[in-house]
């Protein structure tokens, strides 16, 4: 199972539609969810509009929260697509088994016990990706430290499932013009590598949401995030990284 | 996906099941859980009261039946004085034209353990703690961990009865804790996975305890930098306040996970807590007044008989 998880608190303002780039996400099997940052009430009316279409157009859910809630809302987010991307799967085998207008609801509570069983053991054990796209334009400045926190604790919950679960942590705008984002931590199921993530970014104005999504795809598919010209990526990818770690 | 808004009932609104057919009429509203809402209910044809608990989404609720069933099965019982089992009823029920799960339980009457001891006194954690940790026991022994152990999901009544209510965070054992609460949650502490054992739970019940007694205390150790915190804080609170040094010797080791089984956890609990020496119960010091009072009786008193025999 493949997710995005967003992190932003304002409105893209460059390059292509992140809502297209979401889709495209979605195309190639990973879901978008998107948490909105909320502290000073700096999101808006554009931008909250902005989450809520990506994530529906990743197939994913949209929440917006402050600094205090954030841990709590991407678990919470995390944890319910992997439910939801199975049960659509189940949804669509009982389709196929049971006639077209059969889903888990329309099952008697006997029946659905049993279905939901096997659920919980495909929600425990199947090996999970999570690809975190942090923004990191000046207003997030503050934000941050609760990022870093929230993912740490992400890991942490992460960890303690049954099957594989792994992240990589990648932070937009990069720190010149061209560089639409860039790779903080590449695929990890290490605990401890999740500290000093963001110590020596340099914050930037511009916020390239859909160019960073169409990036973090090319990452699910190639491991790295300049395409098929794999080991560049290591490279470019310079600040506050743990560049040594070797999955 | 449905919101907790939209299950707003109002009381007098009557359930239907839609397999079984039972009805039920709102009485009142019990609380909140993770998956859902619970009631207060009648049954309509018997007048019996229980508690209905309606779920959010179809497939959280039927995850927590599922566990309640299989501790069912495995003959785990609610509370000791109590045989009756989990579940009595599942069902669906059409409201506003959706399809909403429920099942119905039996209905506990008690108050949050934290009240109880507020109005009985402190010294009843003694006996409170070792029936919630005799509860833990049973449920490690069918291979569950409760989970989102904190004083709201503990339930006290008469004398010292206690019940364990929302099974929403029932985990089974080795696999990841479903749902826990930040200041009971050993990660959010530093102090290890949220993978479910026992001393995930034996842990949560120490912060629980700490939370009753001191309070003031937790809150402001849990209000550290998130990576400074560590299970050292808790220890720390534990051996400095007078209120835990009854229950220290526990504590330490129910944080630092320092049990051989749940059994040993009861029986530590049992033997230094409950049977610790009578010594403790502190006298309270006799007011000022009280002696005053007495000082200036001595002197009627040595008046009286000096007028007396005068």
């Amino acid at each position: 199972m493949k997710q995005i998880l967003l992190i932003t608190d304002g409105c893209s303002n460059v390059g292509q539609s992140p809502v297209m780039a979401a889709s495209f996400a979605r195309q190639e099997g990973i879901t978008v969810n998107v948490v909105g940052i909320i502290d000073y009430g700096t999101i808006g009316e554009m931008g909250a509009q902005e989450i809520q279409e990506i994530a529906r157009a990743g197939g994913g859910m949209s929440r917006l929260a402050d600094t205090r809630q954030l841990s709590r809302t991407m678990q919470m987010m995390t944890r319910k697509t992997v439910v939801q991307t199975i049960q659509q799967a189940v949804n669509k085998e009982l389709k196929q088994i049971l006639g077209n207008h059969q889903s888990l609801e329309s099952l008697s509570p006997a029946k659905r016990s049993e279905v939901v069983e096997v659920m919980d053991e495909l929600t425990e054990t199947s090996p999970l990706d999570v690809a975190l796209l942090i923004d990191v334009s000046a207003s997030m400045k503050p934000k941050l430290a609760a990022v870093e926190e929230a993912i740490r604790d992400l890991m942490l919950s992460l960890g303690a499932r049954e099957g594989s679960s792994r992240i990589a942590v990648f932070h937009f705008p990069g720190s010149h013009g061209d560089e639409a984002c860039v790779q903080d931590l590449g695929w990890t199921s290490d605990l401890e590598s999740t500290r000093s993530l963001f110590q020596r970014l340099v914050m930037k104005g511009a916020t390239p949401t859909g160019p960073a999504l169409l990036k973090v795809i090319d990452f699910f598919r190639y491991g790295t995030l300049n395409g098929h010209q794999t080991d560049l990526g290591e490279k470019g990818a310079g600040e506050g990284i743990l560049s040594d770690y070797v999955h | 996906m449905t919101t907790s808004t939209d299950l707003d009932l109002v009381p007098g609104t009557v359930i239907r099941g839609r397999w079984l057919g039972g009805s039920y009429r709102i009485h009142k509203l019990l609380g909140q859980g993770s998956n859902g809402v619970v009631y207060l209910v009648q049954q309509e044809n018997s007048g019996r009261q229980y508690a209905l608990k309606l779920g959010f989404d179809t497939v959280d609720l039927q995850s927590e039946i599922n566990v309640l069933k299989t501790l069912h099965e495995r003959g785990i019982r609610r509370s000791a004085r109590d045989s009756a089992s989990f579940l009595i009823e599942v069902d669906d029920a059409e409201l506003a034209g959706r399809q909403v799960p429920f099942y119905i339980m039996r209905y506990v009457k008690g108050e949050p353990l934290s009240l109880f001891i507020f109005r009985r006194g402190a010294d009843w954690l003694d006996l409170t703690g070792l029936n919630v940790l005799k509860q833990l026991a049973r449920l490690h022994a069918a291979g569950f961990v409760f989970g989102d152990l904190k004083p709201d999901n503990i339930m006290a009544g008469g004398y010292g009865d206690v019940e364990l209510i929302d099974y929403g965070g029932v985990s089974q054992m080795g696999r990841s804790v479903k749902q826990f609460t930040e200041w009971y949650d050993r990660g959010f502490w530093n102090a290890g996975s949220r993978t479910a054992d026992a001393a995930y739970d034996w842990f949560s019940f120490s912060v629980v305890c700490i939370h009753l007694l001191c309070g003031d205390e937790l809150k402001r150790a849990a209000r550290s930098l998130p990576q400074m915190r560590t299970n050292q804080d808790l220890l720390k609170i534990v051996d400095n306040q007078p209120r835990l040094k009854p229950y220290a010797g526990w504590l330490k080791r129910g944080l630092t996970g320092h049990f051989e089984d749940s059994r040993e956890a009861c029986q530590y609990w049992e033997r230094t807590v409950c049977r610790r020496p009578a010594a403790r119960r502190s006298r309270k010091p006799t007011p000022g007044w009280l002696t005053g009072a007495f000082v200036v009786s001595v002197g009627l008193l040595g008046s009286a008989l000096y007028l007396f025999f005068r």
